[in-house]
C-alpha cells in the first residue's frame, strides 16, 4: 500500500445510506437527546464558571467597579482610557513581541524534540522523555530561582563559569533590549516539555506503515516528515499553535516572577497591567475592558490560524 | 451509561464528602460572642508574638473572640479584594502601609477618625510620623502596627580587614569607606568584593533613594502628596553623586534589585547594604558576622525611609464588629502591650513613651530604636503609589545605567504628576 | 470491529543485538543526553539546592553541588508547613479536577467531533474563545459565584469551576477527529448506540490522549497558585503549592534550601506519575493495534 492510498483510507469516510449523512442524524428526537447529554455536563460546568463570569467582566468593563460599593456606569470610558494609556500601549508592543519570539521557538523546539523523541534509534526513551517534562511540572516560582541562580550577574553559576573562560555574559535581565529575549527563552524552557508531550500523542497516532510505505517509495528522512509527519500532524498543529498563542498572549507569572516587567516596563505585558489595574490598583473596571481587548484580538489571531492550518487539519476529518 | 452515572454519583459523593470535612471556619456568635477574623502578614518569630496577644486579649474579655490567618504580605494583597468583595475577607486586617491608600480610597476600610479622638483608643501616644502613613484624604484608616527605619547592614570581618572601626555617619566618609572596601584584585574593572550593595529598582520597601533624596533635603512629592517634587536641583546633585560613585567608583554594581543586594551580602560580595531588619537574622544564617548602624547623613539631615505595616478594619465588619475590633486596636496600642509586642517582633516602638530603655532586653530593637528618630513614612496618603515608585525606578536605573539625572528626573516628574492625577 | 482489533504488526527491521550494536545510535543517544543535561540544569539545581545548608545558597563563588550535604532543609519543611495536610489537600483538588475534567471533555469531545450537529463548529469556536479571557480578569466573578454557593474554603469549591475546561475538549476534540472514521461508523452500521461506541471504541482508542490530558491537568492544578491562594482563605484548605508560599520572609527573603526541599517534595509525586504514565500510553498505543 502506497502513502498515498493510506491517505485516502484516513479521509473521512462517508457510508451510503441513512447512516452516514448529517439529515437524519439531526432529525430524531432520540438523536438530538443523545448530542444533548454529551454537550450538557462540560456546557453546564464552562456556562456557569466561564460564561457567566465573562458576561460580569463585560458588564463590569462599562462601569467604574472596584469590587467594594456600587460600580457607576461609565460608557466606553475605560476602552478610551486604554488606547490613550502609554503604558498599555507599550505593554501591547511588548505583548506581540513576546508572542512573536515565544510562538514559533517553543513550536519547533517541542516538535523536533518530540520527534528525536520518537525515533526508534534512541535508547532509554522513557527516560528522556520524563526527563524533559521536568521543566512543566516544577513550579514556578522554583523555576525562578533556578534561572536566577544561573543568570545572576556577580554571583549567578552561568557567569561563573564562562568567567574562568573570559566570557562575561552580564546582567541580562536588567538589560532593556536583552530582557525580552531571555524571558522568552525561560518561558520556552519552562512550557516546551508540554507542546512536546502533545506532539509525542499526535506522533503516536500516525501509522508505521506510512513511514515504511515512504521508505519503500525511497523517501529520504526530510522528505518523510515533508510528506507523511507534517500533513498527518497538523490536527495536532492547529492545536499547539492556537494553544501556544493564547498562552503566549497572556504571558504574565513567568515574566512577573523574572523581571517584574523591568526593566523601565520593557517587559511589561498585557495581561501584567490586568492584573495590576485590577488586583493592585482596584480599578476592575478598566482591567476587565482591558481583558476584552485582549480577548478580541487573540480571537482574531487564532481564527487566522485557524483557517490557515485548518484547511489542510479538516481533511482528515468531516 | 450506567457505569459512568455511578462515577459521576461516587465522584459527586466524593466530592461532598469532601467538603463536609473541611467546613468549620469560625462563625461562632450564636454563643453570643462577637468573632472577628484577623489577617496577617507576620509569619516569622513576630507572628508568633502576635498571635500570643490575641490570644492574650481573647482571654482578657468574654465579648469578643479574634481568630487569626497567616498569610504572606504579597498574599493578603492578593486575596484582599475577592474575599471581601463576596463578604469572606477578614474584618481585621494587616496591610504593607504603601498598599493602605489604595484600598481606603476604594471604600474598603472603614475610617478610624473617630477611633482616634476616644482617648481610650491609645493612640495619643503613637509616633505621628507612623500615624501619618494612616492618613488618606485628611481621613485616618489604619493604626500602626510597624514603622521600621530602613538602616545599613555591614559585615564586621570585611570592616576589619579593611581597617574601619567606626561605622562612617556622613556621605562623604560613607563612600570613602565604600572605596576602601572595594576590591578589584585582577583590575579587570569588575570588583570581586563591592564596598555598598546600592539597588538602583525595587529597593528594599522602596526606600533607598527616597532616603537619599531626603537626605540631600529633597522629596519626591509635596507633604500633601498632591504635587510632584521630584525634579529638584537638590535631587539632582543626589543622583548625581550616587551615580558617579556607583559608576566610577565602582562601588556597587549597577542594575541591581533589592533581593539581588540582600543575595550579596549574604553571598559575602558586599561589606554593606541598605536593609530592613530581617537582614540580621538572614545574615545569621549565612554566618556572617554582621553590624546594624543608621544610614548616614546626607548634606542636608539624616533620614531613613520607613517600612511600615498598618491594622485596619475592613468595610465588611458591621457597626458590632467594627466596635469589637476597635477594642483590640486600643488594647494592641496599649503601653504594655506594645513594648512587648516590639520587643517579640524585633521592630521599633511604636509609642514615644516606651525609650531605648524599656526595650534594652532585645539589642537590636535597641539598636533600632536608637537610630529610629529620623525616620519618615513613604509616600504617605498617595494611592497611586506603584506608578510613583515605577517612574523613581526609572530614573534611578536609568542614571546609574549612565542616563542624565536633569533630564531622567524631569521625565519622572511628568510622570509622577499624572500619576497622582489619576 | 473485528478486522480493527487485529493487530497490524509491524515486521521488526531489527533484530535486538544489531540495534545495540549500532554506533550511530550511541553517537545519537550521546548528543541527546547532552542537550538533555543542560536543558536539566535549572532542574538540578534545584535538587541540590535542597541538600545545601543555608550559609551556602547564595554563596561566592557558586557550587552546583553543596559542599557539605545535609537533610536539615527537609527537617525543617515538615515543621515549618503543615505538610501532609497540603500534599492531601493538593491530591484532593488536583485530583477531583482531574476526573471531573477527563469525563466531561472526553463527552462534550466526543460529540463536537462525531455527532455531526448544526453549528458544532460554532460551538468549538466558543469554547476556544472562552480560553482567551485571561483568568486574572474572571477570577473575581468565579469566586463570587462560589462564594453564592456557599462553597468557599470546601473541595466542591475547589473543583468545580475546573470540572470542565476548554482546553481539554478541544485536545480531545483534535485527538478524536483524527481517529479513522471506519471505526465508528462500522460500528454504527451495526446499530451500535452513541454511547456504546464513545465507550467501548472510541475511549479504549484514546487512552494516550487521555492520560495525556489527565497529566496536563493534574499538573497545572498540582502547580495552580492563584486559584487555590484567593479562593482557600483558610489555611486548612490550603494546597502544597500555595502552602509554599508562606515561607516566603518579611522583605520578599525566601529561605531558599528549604523552599526547594518543599518544592523537592511536591513535584515527587508528578514525576512519579508521569514516569508511569509515560510508559503505559506508549504501551497502550501498541497495544491497541491501530497503529
Amino acid at each position: 500500500m502506497t502513502t498515498q492510498q493510506q491517505l485516502q483510507r484516513r479521509r473521512p469516510y462517508r457510508p451510503p445510506g441513512q447512516l452516514g449523512g448529517r439529515t437524519p442524524l439531526n432529525g430524531t428526537f432520540k438523536r438530538r437527546a443523545t448530542i444533548v447529554g454529551f454537550l450538557a455536563p462540560a456546557l453546564i460546568v464552562l456556562a456557569a464558571f466561564v460564561g457567566w463570569p465573562m458576561i460580569s467582566a463585560l458588564q463590569l468593563s462599562f462601569t467604574d467597579a472596584s469590587g467594594f460599593g456600587t460600580p457607576r456606569f461609565v460608557g466606553f470610558d475605560n476602552y478610551v482610557r486604554i488606547f490613550t494609556n502609554p503604558n498599555i500601549v507599550r505593554a501591547m508592543g511588548n505583548t506581540a513581541l513576546y508572542a512573536v519570539l515565544f510562538t514559533p521557538v517553543a513550536i519547533i523546539v517541542a516538535l523536533v524534540l518530540a520527534l528525536m523523541l520518537n525515533s526508534d534509534r534512541l535508547p532509554f526513551r522513557g527516560f528522556f522523555r520524563s526527563s524533559l517534562f521536568l521543566p512543566f511540572i516544577v513550579s514556578l516560582a522554583v523555576a525562578a530561582f533556578a534561572w536566577s541562580y544561573l543568570l545572576d550577574p556577580q554571583i549567578g553559576l552561568l557567569n561563573y563559569w564562562l568567567q574562568t573562560a573570559g566570557i562575561r555574559i552580564g546582567n541580562v535581565l536588567q538589560d532593556p533590549v536583552l530582557a525580552m529575549p531571555t524571558v522568552v527563552l525561560v518561558a520556552v524552557w519552562k512550557s516546551f516539555g508540554f507542546y512536546m508531550v502533545i506532539f509525542l500523542a499526535g506522533l503516536q497516532d500516525i501509522p508505521k506503515s506510512l513511514y515504511e510505505a515512504a521508505q519503500l517509495d525511497g523517501a529520504n528522512g526530510w522528505k518523510r516528515f515533508v510528506h507523511v509527519t507534517f500533513p498527518m500532524l497538523s490536527n495536532t498543529m492547529t492545536f499547539v499553535v492556537i494553544v501556544a498563542l493564547i498562552a503566549a498572549l497572556q504571558a504574565f507569572d513567568q515574566i512577573y516572577v523574572l523581571t517584574g516587567g523591568g526593566p523601565y516596563r520593557s517587559t511589561e505585558t498585557i495581561v501584567m497591567q490586568i492584573y495590576q489595574s485590577g488586583f493592585k490598583d482596584l480599578d476592575l473596571g478598566f482591567a476587565s475592558a482591558l481583558s476584552y481587548v485582549l480577548l478580541i484580538v487573540t480571537l482574531l489571531l487564532s481564527l487566522v490560524q485557524f483557517l490557515f492550518f485548518g484547511r489542510r487539519g479538516e481533511d482528515t476529518t468531516s | 451509561m450506567k457505569k459512568l452515572a455511578s462515577v459521576i454519583a461516587a465522584a459527586a459523593v466524593l466530592a461532598v464528602g469532601l467538603s463536609g470535612c473541611s467546613g468549620s471556619s469560625g462563625s461562632q456568635s450564636s454563643t453570643g460572642k462577637v468573632a472577628l477574623t484577623f489577617w496577617h502578614g507576620y509569619t516569622e518569630a513576630d507572628g508568633g508574638v502576635l498571635d500570643q496577644i490575641v490570644k492574650d486579649f481573647n482571654a482578657s474579655q468574654d465579648k469578643i473572640t479574634i481568630t487569626t490567618q497567616t498569610k504572606t504580605w504579597a498574599v493578603i494583597d492578593d486575596t484582599l479584594l475577592p474575599a471581601l468583595s463576596s463578604k469572606n475577607g477578614p474584618d481585621l486586617v494587616a496591610m504593607t502601609s504603601d498598599r493602605l491608600p489604595v484600598y481606603a480610597k476604594k471604600h474598603a476600610l472603614t475610617s478610624l477618625d473617630e477611633f482616634y479622638s476616644q482617648a481610650s483608643s491609645n493612640t495619643a501616644s503613637l509616633k505621628p510620623e507612623a500615624v501619618a502613613m494612616e492618613t488618606v484624604d485628611g481621613k485616618k484608616y489604619g493604626v500602626p502596627s510597624g514603622f521600621v527605619p530602613l538602616s545599613v547592614i555591614y559585615n564586621k570581618t570585611m570592616f576589619a580587614k579593611a581597617g574601619i572601626s567606626t561605622f562612617p555617619t556622613t556621605w562623604d566618609q560613607w563612600v570613602a569607606d565604600a572605596k576602601k572596601l572595594t576590591i578589584d584584585a585582577n583590575r579587570d574593572g569588575t570588583p570581586e568584593q563591592y564596598g555598598l550593595a546600592l539597588p538602583d529598582h525595587a529597593t528594599v520597601g522602596n526606600g533607598i533613594w527616597p532616603s537619599l533624596f531626603e537626605g540631600n533635603g529633597g522629596s519626591i512629592t509635596n507633604d500633601a502628596g498632591t504635587e510632584a517634587t521630584i525634579n529638584s536641583q537638590a535631587n539632582v546633585d543626589t543622583l548625581t553623586y550616587w551615580a558617579k560613585a556607583i559608576r566610577n567608583d565602582k562601588i556597587s554594581p549597577t542594575g541591581l534589585d533589592g533581593i539581588a543586594a540582600d543575595k550579596l551580602f549574604t553571598a559575602g560580595k558586599t561589606a554593606m547594604e541598605v536593609g530592613g531588619p530581617w537582614m540580621a537574622g538572614v545574615a545569621t544564617a549565612s554566618k556572617i558576622d554582621y553590624g546594624i548602624a543608621a544610614i548616614p547623613a546626607g548634606p542636608k539631615s539624616q533620614a531613613a525611609s520607613a517600612i511600615g505595616i498598618s491594622l485596619a478594619i475592613t468595610a465588611q465588619a458591621d457597626s458590632n464588629k467594627q466596635k469589637a475590633a476597635e477594642q483590640f486596636l486600643a488594647y494592641f496600642n496599649d503601653k504594655a502591650t506594645s513594648t512587648k509586642w516590639s520587643l517579640g517582633s524585633g521592630w521599633p516602638p511604636l509609642r514615644t513613651d516606651v525609650t531605648v530603655a524599656d526595650v534594652s532586653s532585645n539589642a537590636t530593637v535597641a539598636k533600632l530604636t536608637a537610630i529610629s528618630p529620623n525616620t519618615r513614612a513613604l509616600l504617605p496618603g498617595v494611592v497611586n503609589s506603584t506608578d510613583v515608585l515605577t517612574a523613581i525606578d526609572t530614573a534611578t536605573q536609568k542614571t546609574v545605567a549612565g542616563g542624565d539625572p536633569k533630564q531622567l528626573l524631569d521625565q519622572a516628574q511628568t510622570n509622577i504628576t499624572s500619576a497622582l492625577a489619576k | 470491529m473485528t478486522a480493527l482489533t487485529q493487530p497490524r504488526t509491524i515486521p521488526a527491521t531489527n533484530t535486538r543485538s544489531k540495534r545495540t550494536r549500532d554506533p550511530v545510535r550511541w553517537l545519537y543517544f550521546a548528543a541527546f543526553l547532552v542537550v538533555t543535561v543542560a536543558l536539566m540544569l535549572p532542574v538540578i539545581i534545584i535538587v541540590l539546592t535542597a541538600f545545601k545548608p543555608a550559609s551556602e545558597v547564595n554563596a561566592f563563588p557558586p557550587s552546583l553541588f553543596p559542599h557539605q550535604w545535609t537533610f536539615a532543609n527537609f527537617k525543617a519543611i515538615f515543621s515549618a508547613l503543615p505538610f501532609g495536610r497540603l500534599i492531601a489537600n493538593s491530591f484532593g483538588f488536583a485530583g477531583g479536577v482531574t476526573l471531573f475534567a477527563l469525563m466531561f471533555d472526553s463527552l462534550a469531545a466526543y460529540a463536537l467531533a462525531r455527532l455531526d450537529f448544526r453549528g458544532s463548529k460554532i460551538l468549538l469556536i466558543v469554547i476556544i474563545a472562552s480560553l482567551m479571557i485571561p483568568f486574572q480578569a474572571t477570577l473575581i466573578p468565579i469566586y463570587k459565584i462560589v462564594s453564592d454557593l456557599g462553597w468557599v474554603n470546601t473541595f466542591a469549591g475547589l473543583i468545580a469551576p475546573r470540572a470542565a475546561d476548554a482546553f481539554g475538549i478541544f485536545f480531545l476534540r483534535q485527538f478524536f477527529i483524527s481517529l479513522p472514521r471506519d471505526l465508528d461508523n462500522a460500528a454504527r452500521i451495526d446499530g451500535a448506540s452513541e454511547w456504546r461506541i464513545f465507550r467501548s471504541i472510541i475511549l479504549p482508542n484514546a487512552v494516550p490522549a487521555l492520560m495525556t490530558l489527565g497529566i496536563f491537568t493534574f499538573v497545572n492544578n498540582w502547580n495552580d497558585l492563584l486559584w487555590p491562594l484567593v479562593f482557600t482563605t483558610d489555611q486548612k484548605m490550603g494546597t502544597i503549592t500555595s502552602g509554599l508560599t508562606l515561607l516566603t520572609g518579611p522583605g520578599g527573603i525566601i529561605p531558599q534550601g528549604i523552599m526547594m526541599a518543599g518544592a523537592l517534595i511536591a513535584i515527587l509525586p508528578l514525576a512519579i506519575m508521569f514516569l508511569l504514565v509515560q510508559r503505559r500510553f506508549i504501551e497502550s498505543v501498541a497495544s491497541t493495534g491501530l497503529k
